[in-house]
């Protein structure tokens, strides 16, 4: 009996060697962190890519896996009261820049050709790995923005702007080159809600931090440095995931997070978009937040993925293996049909399994055809009909 | 085409529509004098803002306080000390006490030559480099050692000390300070700015030792008592008319009233109700000191280098302290090192009404526009006019003759349309042009003669100067008419060219200067408005004297006088600082003046008492 269960693997092989159907898992995070504004009044900006830096590094994320943009150098400032620090709170109890902080992209390398070159990949070989986005089909990327936005636009420094329908093109190619699993777009900015709203790529969640026609707000400034600090929206998020969020074991979802908005204190209405996503509101609720702001160390499927010829091989030589051993079966079986004539159902019950799903697609073949030759007539007699009216 | 032609110049001669321009021009100056009185209501004026992100006016703390009062103090002791000394004294000693700050010290030298009067001190500055920043731009602190009206400033030079001594602890400057205390308010500071843009006059005018970057903003501190004060007046006329950037003047306002509670007011309206009266006057009063053009005070010079600047000058009894203003000045500073390029997202070219209520050259910009067409209008209607065959001659008692010719008659022709028209009504009338040419030229080049005499004769002179051009001025009209009368016989037609022509000019120039000095060309439009309607008037020589009165009356030369008269000044005084302002400020109002308005009055006025030849027709 043992042996005939065993004689089932290949089929439950099959099933999950066959090309596969979307995977709940991914085995990799990465974050795409890009303050597109510079000048000393953008403070707050910088800050609020700093802080989230801040976040993601602390939840798993490593900077190898960080693409962080930063338009202008804030620590270094002349007008900077605090030189070499960068602060997102009035207490100033975090240094921001402080030591360990790997910045890719910087001053006037922030562009919208770089972003869209950096999210498509479609970078020079001289590019060094630490500006490339080196995710693949089991990739959750976390891509947050903020900066000085429009309807439908977020201005790149002082000079371009990128649209809503770049960034929506920028994330198809990414799908059609398998460069992510699943995305967590978010997006701090004067009518935020407006740059997602292009999106068409499966596997995306977007938020946003105000509808169109809305500002979004400066949460508060610090007096000494004498800008403002840090934005409503963000200053939001980062102070769910510093207090819910606390280790990397955490069980908070994404819906934990969206329902924390409190309207009353961003001053503006922060925006969700599901309908990319699989599973709609339902499915993308259940993701947790560490499946974006955190780095996977738990799940590794080696060869996911991996090489098209490798696993035909190891079919194949388990289909040998398989054989061989049913022969071997059919020869103990034999052996003992000579002893007792009654049971002989143990070795034909596997190898009819097979056989029945090589009729099935037979069947649906046939059928499939028929209903198409049925269409071809239909449209070419509605085709017929009609020329035959028109001549009349 | 021809037919084109001869229907527009049908059009042209319908006499319903000759009777409308004087009554449209008249409209224009009714329209735009209304149109000025309307603006200070809510629906024309807007609340002032910020429109330079880069400020964030009042977004700091202050810390220009405490142990900072006592230096303060120290400071004002030792400019009471210098009190009358020399001027050289005094900058020995300033110079001393900006070393003891750490700062660069540098002086310079001028001298100016005006209405035979010699103008000369030295100017002391000191600069602070940006400890991080890269020394490309500068703002100034100035500190006049005597004021406007030549009190010696004390607590305002004691606070420029002070805040050179403190700006220089702090380390987030990203332009430089430069710390400047003039001899004077009116040449000094002229003479700083001047050789900080290399277009000084030297030898006269020293070079600068020492520069830094451009300069991207100056405040005045004009404080010259030692009481506590109530508010703060501040002062943002330029020389010419020019104004800085109202962002400018909104920070102040903003850090002074919305940071630290001291309430702000504008061109000396002490008392303002936020009323229509007071709104009005506090207008009209800019737009007197626009149209005047000359120095309001020592920050008046920056501003045509482009260098936007503003006077504080505190007054009032009140509780705010030195360290109040101190701290105004560097809230003041923060915002504008915060700055990233020049001021240029908000106006350049307002009227404000109140610290916080202003009216944007769209808005204002169509008053003196009409009053200015309201000339051009009467010039083209004139032009048409004088092209207008003489009206056919009828003899009295002969209304029905029937032997009378019918006028011949002329066919238009257009498309399928016929029309049969007098002859006459499609002719033009030659225009004879060299005499009216010849006399509007004239006129306009003896515009030089004052302008060159009352900046070139020496100030003792200028009462009995002025009387004698005052003379010359009532003589000369019907003089010159009468000159014209006897020697070319001009007639009817030729008097209104040179109205035509004259009024062209006036109106030509009035609507350039509306846009760079709108207050000047507004100011001149009015007085110079009866002129649309002066025509020799031969046959009512009572109507000709009333009007030739009215025309003495609003003449340049008695405006000027009664001007004088009204703010109790000498004649003699006003004449000095125009050539004061013209030799050293390089106002060019005497320009407008002599060459624009004076010429048009004058050919206004030879017209008024002409006496047309009658014509007959060839």
């Amino acid at each position: 009996m043992k042996l005939a269960n065993f004689l089932r693997l290949p089929v439950l092989l099959a099933s999950v060697l066959a090309p596969i159907p979307i995977s709940a898992e991914h085995t990799s995070n990465w974050a795409v962190l890009v303050s597109t504004s510079r000048f000393w009044f953008n403070y707050r900006h910088l800050a609020n890519v700093l802080s989230l830096y801040r976040t993601v590094k602390r939840l798993g994320i490593p900077d190898s896996q960080i693409i962080l943009m930063l338009p202008d150098d804030m620590a270094c400032n002349p007008r900077n009261a605090f030189p070499g620090t960068v602060y997102s709170n009035a207490d100033r109890a975090v240094d921001l820049y402080g030591d360990n902080i790997e910045v890719d992209y910087r001053g006037y390398e922030v562009t919208v050709e770089n972003f869209i070159r950096l999210l498509t990949d479609r970078v020079g070989e001289e590019m060094p790995r630490s500006k490339r986005l080196l995710t693949d089909d089991r990739s959750n990327i976390l891509v947050y923005m903020t900066g000085h936005g429009g309807n439908e636009f977020l201005k790149f420094q002082d000079a371009e702007e990128i649209s809503a329908f770049d960034l929506a093109d920028a994330f198809e190619q990414m799908w059609e080159k398998k460069r992510y699993h699943e995305l967590l777009f978010m997006i701090d900015t004067c009518q935020a809600n407006t740059m997602y709203s292009k999106f068409y790529s499966p596997n995306i969640i977007a938020t946003g931090s105000s509808e169109i026609d809305q500002s979004s707000y400066s949460h508060h400034a610090d007096n000494d440095v004498g800008v403002a600090v840090i934005d409503r929206y963000t200053y939001y998020n980062l102070d769910f995931l510093e207090t819910q969020v606390r280790e990397p074991s955490s069980k908070m979802t994404l819906g934990d997070l969206f329902d924390s908005y409190d309207e009353s204190k961003i001053h503006s209405h922060p925006g969700v978009r599901w309908d990319l996503f699989p599973g709609d509101e339902q499915g993308g609720r259940e993701r947790l937040v560490m499946d974006f702001f955190g780095n996977v160390q738990n799940v590794e499927v080696d060869n996911a993925g991996g090489n098209d010829t490798e696993w035909k091989e190891d079919l194949l030589h388990l289909g040998k293996k398989i054989a061989e051993l049913r022969e071997r079966a059919e020869a103990q079986d034999a052996a003992v049909k000579n002893n007792t004539v009654p049971e002989s159902r143990g070795g034909s019950h596997p190898s009819r399994k097979i056989r029945a799903a090589k009729v099935e697609i037979d069947e649906t073949w046939w059928g499939k055809k028929a209903v198409g030759a049925l269409a071809l007539g239909g449209c070419a007699i509605v085709w017929l009909a009609g020329t035959y009216q028109e001549s009349a | 085409m021809s037919g084109l032609l001869a229907t527009t110049s049908l059009l042209r001669r319908d006499p319903r529509l000759l009777k409308v321009p004087p009554y449209l021009s008249f409209l224009c100056i009714v329209i735009g004098v209304a149109w000025l009185l309307l603006l200070p209501l809510d629906d024309y004026s807007r609340g002032t803002y910020i429109s330079e992100n880069a400020l964030l006016p009042g977004q700091v703390h202050t810390y220009f306080a405490g142990s900072d009062q006592n230096v303060f103090r120290g400071y004002k002791h030792e400019v009471d000390a210098l009190g009358e000394r020399s001027n050289v004294e005094v900058n020995d000693k300033l110079g001393e006490l900006f070393k003891a700050s750490g700062l660069k010290v540098a002086r310079q030298k001028y001298e100016y030559k005006s209405a035979g009067e010699t103008y000369e001190g030295e100017n002391i500055y000191a600069i602070l480099h940006a400890p991080r920043g890269d020394a490309t731009e500068a703002i100034v602190l100035v500190g006049a050692w005597r004021n406007v009206d030549g009190v010696l400033n004390r607590s305002g030079v004691a606070l420029v000390l002070t805040l050179a001594r403190y700006f220089k602890r702090w380390s987030l400057w990203s332009k430089d300070i430069i710390f400047l205390v003039t001899a004077d308010s009116r040449a000094g500071p002229q003479a700083w700015v001047d050789a900080y843009h290399d277009t000084h006059q030297s030898p006269a005018i020293e070079s600068l030792s020492v520069k830094s970057g451009a300069l991207q903003g100056a405040v005045v501190i004009d404080y010259p008592f030692d009481h506590r004060f109530e508010s703060l007046h501040i002062v943002y006329d330029g020389i010419n008319g020019q104004l800085p950037n109202l962002d400018l003047l909104n920070t102040v306002v903003a850090i002074a009233s919305g940071q630290m509670g001291i309430g702000a007011s504008l061109q000396q309206m002490w008392q303002h109700t936020d009323s229509y009266q007071d709104r009005l006057k506090t207008m009209l009063r800019g737009m007197l000191n626009q149209g005047l053009g000359h120095a309001s005070g020592p920050h008046s010079s920056f501003i045509p280098y482009h260098v936007d600047a503003i006077t504080l000058q505190p007054y009032g009894e009140g509780w705010q302290d030195e360290m109040a203003m101190g701290r105004v000045i560097e809230s003041t500073f923060r915002s504008l090192n915060n700055l990233l390029e020049h001021l240029h997202q908000s106006f350049f070219f307002y009227l404000l009404m109140q610290a916080n209520r202003f009216v944007s050259i769209g808005t204002y910009l169509p008053s003196a526009m009409l009053v200015a067409c309201n000339f051009t209008i009467m010039a083209i209607f004139l032009w048409v006019k004088s092209g207008a065959p003489l009206p056919p001659k009828t003899t009295v008692g002969s209304t029905t003759q029937s032997d009378e010719k019918a006028p011949p008659l002329a066919v238009i022709q257009e498309g399928d349309a016929k029309a049969i028209v007098p002859e006459e009504t499609l002719a033009v009338r030659e225009r004879e042009l060299f005499l009216p040419l010849a006399v509007v030229a004239g006129s306009q080049f003896l515009g030089v003669l004052p302008l060159y005499l009352f900046n070139h004769t020496s100030a003792p002179m200028f009462p009995a100067i002025f009387t004698l051009f005052t003379a010359f001025n009532t003589i000369a009209p019907p003089l010159l008419s009468h000159l014209l009368t006897t020697t070319f016989h001009p007639t009817a037609q030729q008097y209104s060219l040179i109205k035509s022509f004259s009024l062209l000019i006036l109106g030509l120039f009035l609507s350039s200067l509306a846009t760079l000095n709108f207050s000047l060309a507004f100011l001149v439009g009015l007085f110079s408005a009866p002129l649309t309607y002066m025509q020799p008037l031969p046959n009512r020589p009572i109507i000709a004297g009333i009007l030739a009165l009215l025309l003495t009356a609003l003449a340049p030369t008695t405006v000027l006088f009664a001007g004088a008269q009204y703010w109790g000044l000498g004649i003699g005084e006003v004449l000095k600082e125009a050539a004061f302002g013209w030799d050293v400020w390089g106002m060019n109002t005497q320009v407008v003046v002599w060459c624009v308005w004076w010429p048009a009055w004058l050919t206004g006025m030879v017209s008024l008492w002409g006496r047309p030849r009658e014509e007959v027709e060839s």
